[in-house]
């Protein structure tokens, strides 16, 4: 299932083109099964895009994705985006967005998946409610359940919590966290916020400017929970915010 | 931008909640639970509160209802009918029992051009909204009859449909078929991408995207567009009945100046019209409503 | 919470059933109060001949007919169907769906001129225009229209060839007076309001304008052209061919009508208490004063299609340029419907009030 390498998502000399600058530069990284890589780059810099190419909703220019040995040549349920601007469905029930990858399964199935997701996201006891009366980490939580409902192996997530006030951010990224840690997912997570990435990555990719290249790949070889005061956790922030070019006054 | 980004460039002073980042500490019920009983503006309002809601605009019913009296008096003659003589005009309409078969008439009318309509134009827009390919090859030939007044197809509504009820309803589904099908079109474009991409990563294709996705993303803003349609529907329904019917408002208004001096008549259709119209913007705004969630 | 579970999908869905139901509701409605599918009043029968008419006296005789007809007790073998104006009586002959008509003399010329399959098989009435002025306009000759604006009813109005054929009667033409097209129904008040100095139609409009009292007759059309015709009955020739015995029973039952309403002036207030409300939805006392002030105002005697009258509307037509004179009487009159002479007598019939 996996490559020669170990490499479980494989990127290769990814570049997509869009007049009058490119967006993506040949950019090259390999992702391991069950490991949690942030992006970061600065804004603008065409981190989307690379997470639509990685999806399957955009085709690249040049270039292949490959994830668990094949090519990546359209969405999958095995693999699911987590947005930003919430994509859950407005017009659905907490309990039937989760349940919504779920159609070709048995009732009873489907109903064990939709407990189990609410369940592992905190939203019981909201199954009925529809996302515009819940908050905007209810709606993060709910758009993440269903995710998992589905046994997603792979989850795309672009800056799903951008959009959140501070301490709802926290709360989210802990309870990724936990969850992640239960199950290993493969995760890839777009952000904008280093302190985001430091806390919750094994590896952070530093993308440059437009067209965007990787410029430098980061470890971050520290255990969790992590210590937000640590010598490491505050070199590892301060490298990755020097690689995009903002040094301490 | 969120707080976190804005504080980015200063390090080193991390506060302890934001040290919080242990998912032990963080656990618990999910944040601000509380937004989720808001009630709507709607149900904020009692009903004593919407009884005086309508006082203003009562208020400006009766102005000009007073200044259209006065005008009326005071432009001596007696062909502008007063506002009392349309009411006049309307209990001898019923008295004669014709305004019930007028208002059925115009409404049955309405009604079958603008569900028609409703039932070409909602998935010919849909269509045109999905596919980049159809909208270019027909959005320049419905650009071309939009503006076409449904007036100007009253021979050919004759020549195609004689006279019937077929040539009023035709009048009435042109008039609303392309406002329906382009405001379709527009809510498709209006969807936001992410509901789509979700759906295609989820795996829906075909009918399925359409009714599980497409149509309920699309509904809010077709909604807003049907009751704008119907809006126009009604208000061509005095052209389309110049056509030999001999029922329905706009007959009432076309055969009131044959009657000779009956202008109390003219008016009196005209109100009806825009009573009836006002209603029928109320009953589709519950529906539009009763369509939407709060986003 | 203020929106429950069930709420959006059941919401939705009371909506559209609430649509669907209030669509079939008026759909009955209509059904049973305008189309009459509970009544049990005699219906026309499914074959009944459908004939055009505009509320206005020169057809007058199409819904006496029908009113005899049915005090007559007989079935209901033709079927007036009341017009609002001309351009969608010729739009409706035009489709097919309606092979009988009350029209402009002119304007059935003028569509056999462009090949329309139509035929003149008898005249609706004779007289019954006016050229109508303000009672305070200082116009009391026909000379002194020179410069003014004289509303005409449309292109193939016979009342422009009336103003036409006076105007060069007094040494004028119609370029002498600005034309304006106006549809009968608004001309009183466009005289009313001194938006234009005459107006020439059929009647009621004219006699409206007297019985408010600021209208005055200039000339009746009778005085200025004898034997005056606007409007005739008109056929389809497919028609013709297809039932030729509705269509005399038609022309005679009109002829009869005819001499019915000129045998007495009693006929006459039958004719407009019972035209009035029911097929002209006009205040009887207004059909009462056109057909009484003076008596021969409107006239529905002669009816025979004459070949003298004709020529003379051709003629008048090519002058003014509303016809193109590659039509003539014999390919738009078909005379054989001229009721024989023992057909040729009044209703035997008391007036009814």
């Amino acid at each position: 299932m996996c490559s020669a390498d170990g490499a479980f998502i494989s990127v290769r000399n990814l570049s997509v083109d869009f007049q009058p600058v490119g967006v993506l530069d040949r950019v090259s990284f390999d992702v391991a099964q069950g490991e949690l890589v942030c992006v970061v780059g600065p804004s603008g810099c065409g981190k989307s895009t690379l997470l639509n190419v990685l999806a399957g909703f955009q085709a690249p220019t040049a270039g292949s994705v490959r994830i668990g040995g094949a090519e990546v040549d359209g969405p999958d349920k095995s693999r699911i985006a987590v947005f930003q601007e919430s994509a859950v469905f407005p017009w659905l029930t907490v309990e039937e967005n989760v349940g919504f990858g779920l159609l070709g399964l048995s009732r009873g199935e489907r109903r064990r998946r939709v407990a189990a997701g609410i369940e592992r996201v905190g939203l019981g006891g909201f199954e009925h409610a529809y996302p515009p009366q819940l908050s905007g980490g209810m709606k993060q939580r709910a758009e993440v359940a269903r995710a998992l409902a589905t046994q997603a192996r792979v989850l795309f997530m672009d800056e799903p919590f951008g959009a959140l006030d501070f301490l709802t951010r926290l709360k989210l990224r802990a309870d990724l966290l936990d969850i992640w840690r239960a199950e290993r997912q493969t995760i890839v997570f777009i952000t904008h916020d280093v302190e985001e990435a430091v806390q919750l990555a094994d590896r952070v990719l530093v993308l440059s400017r437009r067209p965007a290249a990787v410029v430098a790949e980061v470890r971050i070889d520290l255990g969790r929970p992590r210590d937000l005061d640590a010598p490491a956790y505050l070199r590892a922030r301060d490298r990755i915010l020097e690689l995009l070019g903002v040094t301490r006054a | 931008m969120t707080p976190a980004a804005r504080r980015l460039p200063v390090s080193g002073d991390a506060t302890a909640s934001q040290r919080a980042i242990d998912p032990e500490l963080a656990g618990g019920r999910p944040e601000a639970a509380a937004t989720v009983a808001a009630p709507s503006r709607r149900e904020e309002v009692p009903g004593r509160r919407a009884l005086l809601g309508l006082g203003p605009p009562l208020a400006v019913g009766a102005g000009l209802a007073l200044t259209w009296h006065v005008a009326a008096r005071a432009s001596g003659g007696d062909l502008v009918p007063t506002p009392g003589e349309v009411a006049l005009a309307i209990g001898e309409l019923a008295g004669k029992g014709v305004l019930l078969d007028y208002v059925v008439a115009s409404l049955f009318r309405v009604s079958w051009g603008f569900g028609l309509a409703v039932l070409l134009g909602v998935p010919l827009g849909l269509a045109l909204g999905w596919y980049p390919a159809a909208f270019r090859a027909l959005n320049p030939v419905l650009q071309l009859l939009r503006p076409i007044s449904p007036i100007a197809w009253i021979p050919l509504a004759i020549l195609w449909f004689g006279v019937s009820d077929l040539a009023p309803i035709f009048l009435i589904f042109l008039a609303s078929v392309l406002p329906i099908a382009m405001a379709a079109a527009a809510a498709v474009h209006g969807i936001p991408v992410v509901y789509l991409r979700a759906a295609r990563n989820f795996g829906l294709k075909g009918p399925l995207l359409v009714t599980k996705v497409i149509l309920p993303a699309a509904l809010p803003q077709l909604l807003t567009g049907l009751r704008l349609a119907l809006g126009v529907a009604w208000m061509v329904v005095v052209a389309a009945e110049m056509i030999a019917v001999t029922s329905g408002l706009g007959y009432l208004i076309v055969d009131a100046r044959n009657a000779g001096k009956r202008y109390d008549l003219v008016v009196a259709g005209m109100l009806l019209i825009g009573v009836i119209g006002l209603l029928l913007d109320q009953g589709l705004r519950r529906l539009e409503r009763s369509g939407h969630v709060q986003r | 919470m203020s929106q429950g579970p069930r709420d959006q999908t059941a919401r939705s869905r009371t909506g559209l059933l609430l649509a669907a139901a209030a669509w079939a509701l008026v759909t009955v409605l209509h059904g049973v109060l305008n189309l009459g599918w509970l009544s049990s009043e005699p219906k026309p029968r499914a074959d009944a001949l459908k004939v055009g008419f505009l509320p206005v006296t020169c057809h007058l005789t199409c819904p006496v007919t029908h009113f005899i007809n049915e005090d007559l007790g007989g079935e209901r073998w033709f079927e007036p169907l009341r017009f609002t104006g001309f351009p969608e009586i010729k739009e409706a002959f035009l489709s097919g769906d309606l092979p009988a008509t009350f029209i402009l003399a002119p304007m059935a010329i003028a569509l056999r001129e462009q090949g329309v399959p139509i035929k003149i098989v008898y005249l609706g009435h004779r007289d019954g225009t006016a050229l109508v002025v303000r009672k305070d306009s200082e116009i009391f000759r026909t000379e002194q229209l020179k410069g003014k604006t004289i509303a005409v009813p449309g292109r193939f109005a016979n009342q422009r060839l009336v103003l036409h054929r006076e105007l060069k009667a007094k040494g004028l033409s119609l370029d002498d007076v600005k034309v304006v097209e106006l549809s009968p129904p608004d001309m009183p008040a466009a005289l009313y309001a001194r938006a234009v100095d005459a107006i020439t139609s059929g009647e009621p409009f004219m006699g409206q304008t007297e019985l408010d009292g600021y209208g005055r007759v200039l000339w009746q059309a009778k005085d200025v052209w004898p034997g005056f015709i606007s409007c005739v009955l008109a056929v389809n020739e497919r028609e013709i061919a297809r039932r030729r015995d509705v269509i005399q029973r038609l022309v005679d039952g009109i002829a009869r009508s005819g001499l019915w309403l000129d045998a007495d002036p009693k006929n006459r207030v039958a004719a407009a208490e019972r035209a009035g409300p029911r097929y002209y939805h006009q205040d009887p006392r207004l059909l009462r004063y056109v057909l009484s002030q003076p008596p021969d105002r409107v006239t529905y005697s002669s009816l025979t299609p004459a070949r003298a009258d004709f020529e003379e509307i051709e003629r008048l037509g090519l002058e003014t340029g509303m016809l193109r004179g590659t039509a003539h009487f014999n390919d738009y009159v078909d005379t054989s419907f001229t009721p024989a002479a023992d057909a040729l007598k009044p209703w035997a019939l008391e007036a009814k009030p």
